[in-house]
């Protein structure tokens, strides 16, 4: 069973943002945990320190007991070393791959196992028919689940998920939780889910932190 | 028409467009993407062509071409022969001159990648070559091309450098460019009437398809 535990701080320097920083502390384990709160809030820039992104200025970030972050021994691992699956809130596909070619990109496994692990996510999340098509060419609907996949077929150890459902309606989102869930069920993974939709965050979160202005506060 | 002039000019731009595609590529990475400081410095000597009299790089190129520099010292020494008045030197003088029209296009089409997209493949574990490879180069495409067919057309219609840096001999430095010039000083206008024509006519049609290559680009976009 997987634990992530952060502890950090990030300053932005003012003069290029207004001035602003995160400072953050909390333990996750398997399972969903919302992060709700309102919009600049700092709930994007927690999750890029967390998956690499972002270097924060100094704290401690653990998966599993494993360091991939500690500022005072130096340690900063990359993103491509942390094995964090990231859906971007604006999904971030590649344009120019077909949905299979955007599943597969990520996948470690060459030949028949790669097809294999491509074709069991398109099939587990209901795109299977849109696998040639170009992100341009589907549904808003679609492209969620083609991200989904995408950073899911990684088996990563650790899922963040940046209001990737907010501009989908209600019906689609809900469809859209319930596959992940499913997923969610045999694989143990902790993941943080932002939003700052109140409705999301019941359909899909067992626990909840609040953020407001770079801080953690009780939910 | 010269053919021999044409067939000369036209290996002249294909030369300089190959060697600024495999040169220009990686200076263009590093200008997009590298986090140094002082890299405007950089990309001043790369925009220098644009601003610099033709006269000027070429009577800096002569000098280093001349034995006079380790430069030219060397490539006598390599060759047996010096780089001014030869095709050689041409290329190298092209290069050089057409450099910013190669690089600058390419940084734009570089920089016009959604910095996302380069996220999103670190986070999927990419390297990166593979990010260059498969996700930036792909969608950087049409700066690259652009870069291409711009230095090729820069180089076709090159004169001031060539004069200084080829001269003026037939089979060996003297380009199309240099042909028109010949052919008024002799008051040959309808020769001169004639190529100017297929320059202008050559020009025209480059840059309808750098135009509608980057007109095509939006075709990821439309998302």
């Amino acid at each position: 069973m997987s634990v992530l535990e952060v502890q950090l701080s990030k300053t932005f320097v003012p003069g290029r943002l207004r001035h602003f920083s995160i400072d953050v502390e909390f333990r996750v384990s398997a399972g969903v945990t919302v992060i709700f709160g309102p919009s600049g809030s700092g709930k994007t820039t927690l999750l890029q320190c967390i998956a690499g992104l972002l270097r924060p200025d100094k704290g401690v970030i653990a998966i599993d007991g494993e360091l991939v972050f500690e500022s005072v021994k130096k340690i900063s691992l990359t993103p491509q070393q942390r094995r964090i699956g990231y859906v971007f809130q604006d999904l971030a596909l590649f344009p120019h791959m077909t949905a299979a070619e955007n599943i597969a990109f990520g996948v470690r496994e060459n030949g028949n196992r790669r097809a294999d692990l491509v074709r069991d996510m398109l099939e587990r999340f209901s795109i299977a028919h849109v696998a040639e098509h170009r992100p341009g060419e589907i549904s808003g609907g679609e492209r969620q689940r083609v991200a989904l996949a995408r950073a899911l077929v990684t088996e990563p150890r650790l899922l963040l998920l940046d209001e990737p459902f907010s501009a989908l309606d209600d019906s689609l989102k809900l469809e859209i939780i319930f596959d992940l869930k499913q997923w969610l069920e045999q694989h143990r993974i902790p993941v943080l889910f932002v939003t700052h939709d109140r409705s999301e965050a019941g359909a899909l979160g067992q626990s909840m932190v609040v953020m407001k202005d770079g801080k953690i506060g009780a939910a | 028409m010269s053919w021999q002039a044409f067939v000369l000019t036209a290996k002249l731009a294909f030369l300089t467009a190959i060697i600024l595609l495999v040169l220009g590529l990686p200076i263009a990475f590093w200008i997009a993407f590298s986090p140094r400081r002082w890299k405007f410095v950089i990309e001043a000597v790369v925009g220098m062509p644009l601003v610099l009299p033709p006269t000027v790089l070429g009577f800096y190129l002569l000098l280093a071409f001349g034995s006079g520099t380790a430069f030219g010292r060397w490539y006598q020494h390599l060759t047996g022969s010096t780089l001014a008045f030869t095709f050689s030197g041409l290329v190298v003088a092209s290069v050089l001159y057409s450099l910013p029209f190669a690089v600058h296009p390419m940084v734009a089409g570089i920089r016009a990648v959604d910095p996302r997209l380069i996220d999103a493949a670190r986070t999927l574990g990419a390297d990166k070559h593979k990010i260059y490879g498969q996700v930036v180069l792909p969608l950087a495409w049409p700066g690259l091309l652009t870069g291409v067919v711009l230095s090729f057309a820069h180089t076709v219609g090159e004169f001031g450098v060539v004069l200084m840096v080829g001269g003026n001999i037939p089979g060996a430095t003297r380009t199309l460019s240099i042909d028109i010039y010949d052919q008024v000083q002799s008051l040959h206008y309808s020769a001169a009437n004639q190529t100017a024509l297929v320059l202008l006519l050559f020009s025209y049609f480059l840059l309808c398809l750098v135009y509608g290559l980057n007109r095509r680009s939006f075709m990821w976009a439309g998302r």
